[in-house]
């Protein structure tokens, strides 16, 4: 029993502390991300690290070692519980499976912003993310107008099931319903992975003589779709998403016709900055969905700049960005 | 080396032996799939289909040659793919920074040997299981992987370099002749040499062939630094054909390098199976994928085939070896 008045009581005295020193610095964020080998979280680090130091707090970087792994993920929150930091964003490695993770955060009482892949349950104080229908559908847009609305498509899925895939290949999928000239040649899996996008490209190839774009789930892929094309001296327009560096240079080079992107960067500014000021009692935006950007040869100057050299918005840019 | 004869370490092994009947049943199998996909799909017999499924089988198969050895010692290394991962990554660094592609070269398949020669070390010398060393060396290279590429990627390579993966020779892809060259060196070096005949003896009864004067720990240590440096080799040919390197690529290479070993009829408990049955393998994961899409199977669909094959080859093995026993 008074253990339980202990509990009730906690929460109350921090928010007690909270109110005296609405202003205090040195805030720790514990950041969760889903990997070390996608380019993408690296950007988010960066975002995430760039804002803490900005608002004097520092940051504790959680990733996975074997990669979107769902048990190691759920033991880091096991411990970053017990090491109670001011607060946490977080990214589910899996949407669904990651949401009893979540609940020992919110029984734990410590803040909590969801960034990147929304989570299917918990309580957050906050949504950072984009939407990945939006990011398929806008790119495959983008390559569509350039084919003149006419064409043999290929698409190469990312992993079966994942939700990154499944909303960008629905929105591939819109796209191409939009024009009545183009035609769906095949839909294959290549895993995220550059060397069976590669195999996938070469196999389709083989069937198709004349394949006119190709939809890539993420840029990786869609560098190895380019590099079959290359070895068979074959050409097609090819989109990837994500906007790394690598899709960058492919783009600048006339390699890769666009690459969709929503802003890792940004996702760790604005989910850090959250979950800062909700710990300082200052107002935040419940959600934001960032847009895509379609990068092109047009426009890629401003992510052809090392991550370093980039900058964070402002809450009141914040607002404009599609907040809600 | 001992002076026992050839004759008393193991019987000698003739091609018409019963691992020949093994190879034999896998490529029957091999070409009732050909068959197959050659009446669904019209551009599958195409020389340029053909030409592509022996290219995609190579990279599997370089990693499985070297992993085949391993297994015939009742072995088994699955760092392989986190193997190729490193030295892709390190092998790919060196040529940004030297721009000589024979300096990455020697340095890719250097660093495939060593690590290949540090699970020999950790099986021999300190006697751990070679499941749980290579296991844990997984891990050891995954870690110093993803800390030396902070999620970046390696990209841009020189064309001469291309050339090892994606160029042609006389009509032939490139890696289709290191494909050969490996083939033939595997299998008279597992068959027609005294050394290969004492990696059988060492997986049939290690026992046995200690005390036959068969000096293990050599051969153990000789079989993972192979395993390894193949490895090595995979990764250049992996950098040469991708045109880029980055840290995740090795999970997705050492379930395909097993399976191929298993579906070419080499056996986990050691002592049976031969190189070219690991070349089968290869071939039959890589046709099944290829048939999946030139058909345009469903992505749903494809993993479950895949296991599906890998289940039953492995099963119709066990019935054949029964029967020919």
């Amino acid at each position: 029993m008074k253990q339980t008045l202990g509990y009730l009581a906690l929460p109350l005295l921090m928010a007690a502390a909270l109110t005296t020193q609405a202003r205090a610095d040195g805030e720790t964020i514990a950041v969760f991300t889903k990997n070390q080998t996608n380019p993408f979280f690296q950007t988010v680090r960066v975002g995430a690290d760039n804002m803490a130091k900005t608002l004097n707090a520092k940051t504790l970087q959680y990733i996975p070692t074997k990669p979107d792994s769902i048990p190691e993920q759920l033991s880091q929150i096991e411990d970053v519980v017990v090491k109670k930091p001011s607060a946490i964003v977080f990214t589910p490695v899996d949407y669904k499976a990651m949401v009893p993770g979540v609940e020992k955060i919110n029984e734990a009482k410590i803040p909590v912003v969801n960034i990147t892949d929304r989570s299917a349950g918990g309580k957050f104080l906050s949504f950072v993310g984009a939407d990945d229908y939006s990011l398929g559908l806008e790119t495959a847009r983008f390559l569509l107008k350039t084919l003149g609305g006419k064409g043999n498509i290929v698409i190469i899925e990312g992993v079966k099931g994942s939700l990154t895939n499944v909303d960008r290949v629905r929105g591939f999928n819109d796209a191409l319903k939009e024009n009545a000239g183009a035609k769906l040649l095949a839909s294959q899996p290549g895993n995220y992975q550059r060397l069976q996008a590669l195999q996938v490209m070469e196999n389709l190839m083989q069937s198709n003589a004349q394949i006119d774009g190709v939809l890539a789930a993420n840029d990786a892929m869609a560098v190895g779709a380019i590099e079959a094309l290359d070895g068979a001296n074959r050409k097609a327009q090819v989109i990837g998403i994500n906007g790394t560096k690598e899709a960058i240079d492919a783009i600048k080079s006339g390699k890769l016709l666009a690459s969709g992107d929503y802003n890792g960067f940004f996702q760790g500014c604005l989910g850090t900055m959250m979950a800062i000021r909700s710990l300082r009692n200052q107002p935040v935006i419940a959600e934001i969905v960032l847009k895509p950007t379609v990068i092109t040869k047009d426009n890629y100057q401003p992510f052809d700049v090392p991550l370093e050299q980039r900058s964070c918005p402002t809450f009141e840019e914040a607002s404009k960005l599609g907040g809600k | 080396m001992t002076d026992i004869s050839k004759d008393a370490i193991a019987p000698p092994r003739s091609f018409l032996s019963q691992d020949a009947i093994q190879v034999f049943y896998r490529l029957l199998a091999a070409l009732l799939i050909c068959a197959v996909l050659a009446v669904l799909s019209d551009s599958f017999l195409s020389l340029g289909n053909i030409l592509n499924v022996l290219r995609q089988a190579s990279l599997t198969f370089f990693i499985a040659s070297g992993l085949t050895l391993v297994v015939l010692t009742a072995g088994l290394d699955l760092s392989v793919g986190a193997n190729v991962a490193l030295s892709a990554c390190i092998a790919g660094t060196v040529i940004h920074k030297t721009g000589s592609p024979a300096l990455g070269i020697f340095t890719g398949l250097a660093c495939g040997g060593i690590v290949g020669l540090l699970n020999g070390v950790m099986v021999t010398a300190l006697r751990i299981p070679s499941f749980i060393a290579t296991y844990g060396m997984l891990w050891v290279l995954n870690g110093l992987t993803y800390w030396y590429m902070a999620g970046e990627t390696l990209h841009g390579f020189p064309a001469g370099f291309r050339q090892i993966g994606s160029g042609y020779l006389f009509g032939l892809p490139i890696p289709v002749y290191l494909l050969l060259v490996f083939l033939g060196i595997g299998t008279l070096f597992a068959q027609r040499t005294i050394w290969g005949q004492e990696i059988y003896a060492i997986g049939a009864n290690p026992v046995a062939a200690r005390l036959s004067g068969i000096p293990v720990a050599r051969r153990l240590l000789l079989v993972y630094a192979v395993s390894g440096t193949m490895a090595g080799l995979a990764s250049i040919i992996f950098l040469s054909r991708l045109n880029s390197a980055e840290a995740d690529i090795g999970e997705s290479l050492t379930l395909p390098a097993i399976a191929a070993v298993l579906i070419g009829g080499t056996s986990l408990f050691g002592g049976v199976g031969t190189v070219f049955g690991t070349f089968i393998g290869a071939l039959i994961l890589t046709l099944v994928l290829n048939g999946m899409n030139l058909l345009s199977v469903s992505a749903n669909w494809q993993p479950l085939v895949t296991g599906i094959i890998v289940i039953l080859a492995v099963w119709l093995d066990m019935k054949t070896r029964r029967r020919a026993q």
